[in-house]
């Protein structure tokens, strides 16, 4: 196109132009429609795969007091659980037993436990055969959302050198435990 | 024509002083930092409500994170950075523009823009102009053109907004939701968190309100899933009552049957199949029933 066609079409906007633009912002629009539509909230970074585990220290249920800065060195799975949440119950002795089995190559079970009572937690703990079990009592939710989570149950599989290795909201299965655990313990 | 200019001119102030106005008040609405924050907030467990609107644990432990920080003298800044380190960008109500979003404001502005220019040189009568003269540019025939644009536009502009409004709506007119609606939308997403005895006892609860067919298949599907195939059959004796060759409820009898009663499984599954050959589970039920499956 020569310099004074242009100048042409652009002191004339003809009706090629004014498609083009409807069409470009035809398209623009689609675009972000859809990825308002597709956005959901949950694809989002956070306390994510490869990111340094957030702090989590403060008094066990059990009088004593934890900090996940001292475990470094082990692999600890943090579980988001409630005594008053069925899939956290359900998933509670599959945990209990992959991380005694795992307890000797250095895996710690630690639960935050949110917004439950004492007696409700305990019950749960002895009922499951999770008594050894490091539990840091979370009346208010807060702890829970320090670590970025969105419901219960929730699971972070935290590596030696203190960083996020996976999450996962909801039960977990064996298979995912031993995928995401089983590489750790070598290491 | 000077009685038109101060017309518009008087439209364009209203304009102005109305998007300022709107803006103040929507900008104003929390005096209380805590709120204003927790407004700035989606909550990452609900679909489409602010933290301070919504009633989920989740969302009342960060209102307590946001007024514990600002107890701590942090600003508002740091705290919402607090939280999209923990949730990513998605949990602002607003979140920064990048990429395809800086272009969703960019090109509509530079096409109005851009046809706001032409309509002007097309307008305005042909002696005023500075430039040289083209042709019969501004024609009556094509202003006649550019206003009928211009109102259509206006017009598409309204439908957009008006159908946009009925949209965000969640059911219905005024009417408050339909309880068993949100019980059954409640269970599904129960169920696609694999929380499936949860997702049963929601579905129960919509059934109360609304028996249904699709509604108790579901019911009786979770039930299955959720580990208590005797519940499962009994829905799904119920179902065969009211209908009794319907074949998803074949279906269900036949996969409960394979815990509760293994010796009947196979011949329910064959009148599953007998029923519809064509069904989407028909491959599978018939790897079951294979002799070696």
């Amino acid at each position: 196109m020569t310099g004074r066609a242009l100048v042409s079409l652009l002191r004339r906007p003809a009706p090629v132009l004014a498609l083009l633009m409807t069409a470009v912002l035809g398209i623009v629009l689609a675009v972000g429609l859809h990825r308002a539509a597709g956005s959901a909230p949950d694809a989002a970074a956070g306390a994510a795969p490869g990111a340094p585990a957030p702090a989590l220290a403060g008094p066990t249920l059990d009088g004593g007091h934890f900090d996940l800065a001292d475990g470094r060195g082990r692999v600890v799975l943090v579980n988001v659980f409630a005594s008053w949440c069925g899939p956290c119950r359900r998933e509670l002795p599959l945990l209990v037993d992959v991380s005694q089995r795992w307890s000797a190559q250095g895996v710690q079970l630690v639960g935050i436990n949110v917004k439950d009572g004492t007696a409700a937690v305990r019950a749960l703990l002895a009922e499951t055969g999770a008594e050894s079990m490091t539990v840091l009592p979370d009346p208010d939710g807060t702890l829970a959302v320090g670590w970025g989570a969105r419901g219960v149950p929730e699971t972070f599989v935290v590596d030696r050198d203190g960083r996020i290795v996976d999450r996962r909201r909801g039960e977990v299965t064996r298979q995912w435990l031993e995928q995401r655990v089983g590489p750790l313990l070598t290491g | 024509m000077n009685r038109r200019r101060a017309l518009g001119a008087a439209v364009l102030v209203l304009l102005t002083v109305a998007a300022g106005v709107a803006l103040f008040r929507s900008a104003a609405a929390g005096d209380d930092p805590a709120r204003s924050i927790a407004a700035g907030l989606r909550c990452p467990s609900c679909q489409g409500e602010s933290v301070a609107d919504s009633s989920s644990p989740v969302a009342a432990a960060m209102r307590q994170v946001v007024a514990d920080q600002l107890a701590q003298g942090r600003s508002p800044d740091e705290i919402r950075h607090w939280f999209t380190e923990r949730y990513g960008d998605d949990v602002l109500a607003d979140p920064p523009l990048s990429g395809p979003g800086v272009l969703l404001w960019a090109v509509p502005a530079l096409v109005l823009l851009g046809s706001g220019y032409a309509a002007v040189r097309t307008l305005r009568p042909a002696g005023r102009r500075t430039g040289v003269p083209v042709g019969p540019a501004g024609g009556p025939g094509r202003r006649t053109a550019w206003r009928l644009g211009a109102v259509g536009l206006v017009a598409m502009v309204g439908a957009v907004a008006f159908g946009a409004a009925q949209v965000g709506r969640p059911a219905g007119d005024g009417g408050p939701p339909d309880p068993a609606a949100v019980a059954v939308l409640l269970a599904r997403d129960l169920e696609q968190q694999g929380r499936y005895a949860d997702a049963a006892r929601m579905y129960r609860q919509a059934l109360e309100t609304r028996p249904d067919v699709d509604v108790r298949l579901r019911l009786a599907f979770t039930l299955v899933r959720a580990g208590a195939p005797a519940d499962a059959e009994q829905e799904a004796r119920r179902l065969l009552a009211g209908t009794p060759d319907l074949p998803d409820a074949l279906l269900v009898l036949g996969l409960a049957q394979r815990e509760t009663s293994p010796d009947r499984a196979p011949e329910t599954l064959r009148r599953f199949l007998d029923v519809a050959p064509g069904h989407p589970a028909a491959g599978e039920v018939r790897r079951l029933l294979a002799p070696d499956g």
